[in-house]
């Protein structure tokens, strides 16, 4: 199976946006919302990563390293008050640039697209930010933007797809429905954004040229760890810090509680039933650290009925190997499932205290989800982000 | 669109005068005429009404025509005179005296100048924002060729005892410059009671348009010589360079005249409204207070909100009120008012320095809007200060 390089940690980041959202309306206070939607050379975030600005200045969520957020900050006060869309570029090449500061090391164009949120409205683009977290589907994301008129009216979130083919869209989209759908169905089979532009037919008299970015949002990671002795504290805080949702499964009761793991679903029950109530796709990964061989053993032997593509499990290859051995003897092969099984589990950076190994299993199921192997960037021959982006271009006819 | 905030910010830049504009509009399309050209009506008609505007705009500081040289602005003028009075003394004379709360386009002119070469005294001023004139008489030397003080300070509204300094100069046979930038139009300014020999000042801070400057040089007893600094034709009596931005020029002229007419009133008027502003602000926010409270310009006051964070402050804000921290700032780094600090404010207070100024076409009502918004956006900032201060104690 191919997996291209996974964008689920965007789901943090989508998470907190709507949680100040929440707030935000609460209190009353209006909102506005910054896509980065196009990106020329290089940059610390890419396409797709989201910043939601309060009008008393409050950020969450982050557009750059840094260096954009002061000035996309004010731009976006002023787009609240003018209530209009405005797409800002921001040249990171340009090293005498004193408005963004010298030195980045970047060396970018980067499109940042602010709209204002209608809080009334309940398509919205945060709105629609919410209905990507639901059900565990991949959703492709539709925002237009202007390259010749940043301040147009059709810019914005318009479009949210469900691979399950359920749809939710702002009632003003700017380009007919059934073209975009033709092709988000692209995107969703390279799972890598497209950008799609759409050129008004040539005796139109005004300006109406729009481009649709249109992005591949997985669902986030869910990791399923089976045991809830004191070393997984480390694994769920630093999962919990990437934004992967949690489910804990353990047979003890007292060690699977909510008062020692207040943010985690927990599932307390025998091994062979463990995995009856936990939803286990190509975007969970299994973790064994039981410390008991038999209830690791019944949980492997469940999880290999799934299609799972990463089950790590604690302990030497001796244990992997006696327990595929007995599996066989007892009529189950584990046959292809084999290759998504990484144990001793974790990357090899000399991992040795329960938090370094919460560490190195973290990175490995990073790695083994994005398609990489691990290692010194310094290393790497060509470019760090595999950006794939493919660009059609359509003609309306008007 | 929703309405625009109040605009309480007029040290920055003032909206041009409706009547201001109206003088103007001719210029752009009927009298297009270059004032430079000399054998035509059109040209006529131009240089008729740059003549116009520069006894206007001399009127108002009390000068002479002939001794009003137009340029873009005042940083324009700054430069111009600084460098160009530097470079038309003789040698010997390469020392200037100037201030730590200069603007900004005087300090970067001096230490450009230093730079060069010359010798630069930057005279410290007490916390209320004063220099001492016993310390200018002292620093004066036989190489001292230029006393560079402003009139009105940008950010506190200070003044200068400019008379003082003016005989202070004349005594010694130094040339005086002084930046009236924030103080032309707001107070009486008379160069001659003053013995001024150089001041700049531009028109986008009295009502007029932007783009166009002044700067004011003496033509006798003694008269000031500058060097020009920009080449290109005899223009402004071969000092300045450069076809002459007519319309602009003319609408200089009009908002000096409106000034000269409104000056006296209008300097009760707002001084009022500053004080009712201020009283408001310091008694909602008891921590408050007022940086630099003596003989100020009556139309701006800097006041400090201790533990807030003024960049935040004027953010949240800024839907309803358009306020500023000192003076317009560059870049991202975040650099406190170099005015505030040499009044020996610590850094951190002058991070929470703010400045209002306010002015022709302010009401009673923005007034109070603004201290009530203020009043509150300063209390919620101090109960998220607090909430974090305990987030991190726990």
């Amino acid at each position: 199976m191919l997996i291209t390089s996974g964008r689920s940690g965007l789901m943090k980041e989508i998470k907190q946006i709507i949680q100040a959202y929440e707030e935000a309306c609460i209190h009353k206070q209006k909102v506005a919302l910054a896509t980065v939607v196009h990106v020329e050379g290089s940059s610390y975030r890419s396409p797709g990563a989201r910043m939601l600005i309060k009008e008393d200045g409050m950020l969450t969520g982050a557009i750059s390293g840094g260096c954009l957020e002061g000035d996309a900050l004010r731009k976006a006060l002023m787009v609240m008050m003018q209530g209009k869309p405005l797409l800002t570029t921001y040249d990171t090449s340009d090293e005498d640039d004193a408005f963004i500061g010298v030195g980045l090391g970047c060396n970018g164009i980067i499109k940042v697209l602010i709209e204002p949120i209608k809080q009334e409205d309940e398509t919205n683009p945060v709105m629609l930010l919410k209905a990507v977290l639901q059900n565990r589907q991949p959703s492709v994301l539709v925002t237009f933007f202007s390259m010749d008129n940043k301040w147009s009216e059709n810019q914005g979130t318009h479009l949210l797809l469900k691979e399950n083919g359920v749809n939710m869209q702002r009632n003003t989209t700017p380009i007919d429905f059934q073209r975009v759908l033709e092709e988000a169905k692209g995107v969703f089979e390279k799972k890598c954004p497209f950008f799609v532009q759409y050129s008004s037919s040539e005796n139109e008299l005004n300006n109406s040229s729009l481009t649709a970015f249109m992005e591949y949002i997985e669902p986030t990671t869910s990791l399923v760890v089976l045991g809830a002795g004191n070393d997984v504290f480390p694994l769920v805080q630093l999962a919990e810090v990437l934004g992967w949702s949690i489910t804990l499964v353990d047979g003890r009761p007292n060690y699977a509680s909510t008062q020692r793991f207040p943010t985690c679903q927990l599932v307390v029950s025998e091994p062979e039933k463990a995995l009856q109530n936990i939803v286990i796709d190509d975007k969970t990964a299994a973790v064994l650290m039981t410390h008991n061989y038999h209830y690791d053993k019944q949980v492997l032997k469940a999880l290999s009925a799934h299609p799972i593509t990463y089950i790590g499990m604690l302990g030497p290859k001796k244990k992997l190997d006696k327990m595929l051995e007995e599996l066989k003897e007892e009529g189950t092969d584990l046959g292809q499932k084999l290759l998504h099984i990484y144990s001793p589990i974790g990357l090899h950076i000399g991992a040795e205290t329960s938090e370094e190994i919460a560490l190195s299993i973290i990175a490995e199921i990073k790695a083994v989800f994005a398609g990489k192997t691990g290692g010194y960037l310094r290393d790497l021959l060509g470019r760090i982000h595999d950006r794939n982006t493919v660009t059609i271009d359509t003609v309306i006819n008007a | 669109m929703i309405s625009s905030p109040i605009y309480l910010d007029y040290c920055a830049t003032t909206p041009c005068d409706p009547n201001v504009v109206q003088t103007m509009l001719p210029y752009f399309t009927e009298h297009f005429g270059n004032a430079a050209s000399r054998d035509h009506n059109f040209g006529w008609l131009a240089l008729d009404a740059v003549e116009l505007a520069r006894e206007q705009i001399a009127h108002l500081i009390r000068a002479s025509s002939k001794e009003i040289v137009f340029t873009s602005g005042a940083t324009e003028s700054i430069n111009l005179a600084l460098k160009g009075l530097i470079e038309a003394n003789e040698p010997e004379r390469n020392h200037i005296i100037t201030s730590k709360v200069e603007h900004q386009a005087v300090l970067d002119t001096c230490a450009y100048l230093e730079k060069k070469g010359y010798a630069i005294t930057y005279l410290d001023v007490d916390e209320q924002g004063l220099i001492s004139l016993d310390a200018l008489e002292e620093s004066i030397q036989e190489q001292t060729g230029c006393i560079a003080l402003m009139y009105g300070n940008n950010e506190t509204g200070v003044l200068n005892p400019v008379r003082e300094i003016g005989g202070i100069a004349r005594k010694y046979g130094v040339c005086f410059f002084c930046d009236a930038t924030q103080a032309v139009g707001k107070v009486a300014i008379d160069v001659n009671r003053d013995e001024i020999d150089f001041m700049s000042f531009s028109a986008h801070k009295i009502y007029g348009p932007k783009g166009v400057g002044a700067l004011f040089m003496r033509s006798n007893q003694p008269r000031a010589k500058i060097l020009r600094q920009q080449h290109g034709g005899d223009h402004e009596r071969g000092n300045r360079s450069g076809t002459l931005n007519v319309p602009g020029i003319v609408g200089f002229g009009k908002a000096a005249e409106i000034c000269s007419k409104e000056m006296h009133r209008e300097g009760l008027f707002v001084q009022r409204l500053r004080d009712t502003l201020e009283e408001g602000l310091l008694s909602s926010i008891p921590s408050a207070y007022v940086n630099g409270a003596r003989n100020r310009l009556p139309h701006v006051t800097n006041i400090v909100f201790p533990s807030i964070d003024a960049e935040m402050l004027l953010l949240a804000v800024s839907k309803h009120v358009a306020l500023s921290r000192g003076s317009a700032c560059s870049g991202i780094t975040q650099k406190s008012s170099h005015v505030l600090r040499a009044m020996g404010l610590a850094e951190n207070f002058a991070r929470s320095a703010v400045r209002i100024s306010v002015g022709r076409f302010t009401k009673e009502d923005d007034i109070t809007y603004a201290v009530k918004i203020l009043s509150n956006a300063v209390s919620d900032l101090e109960n998220k200060n607090n909430v974090d201060r305990e987030l991190i104690h726990r």
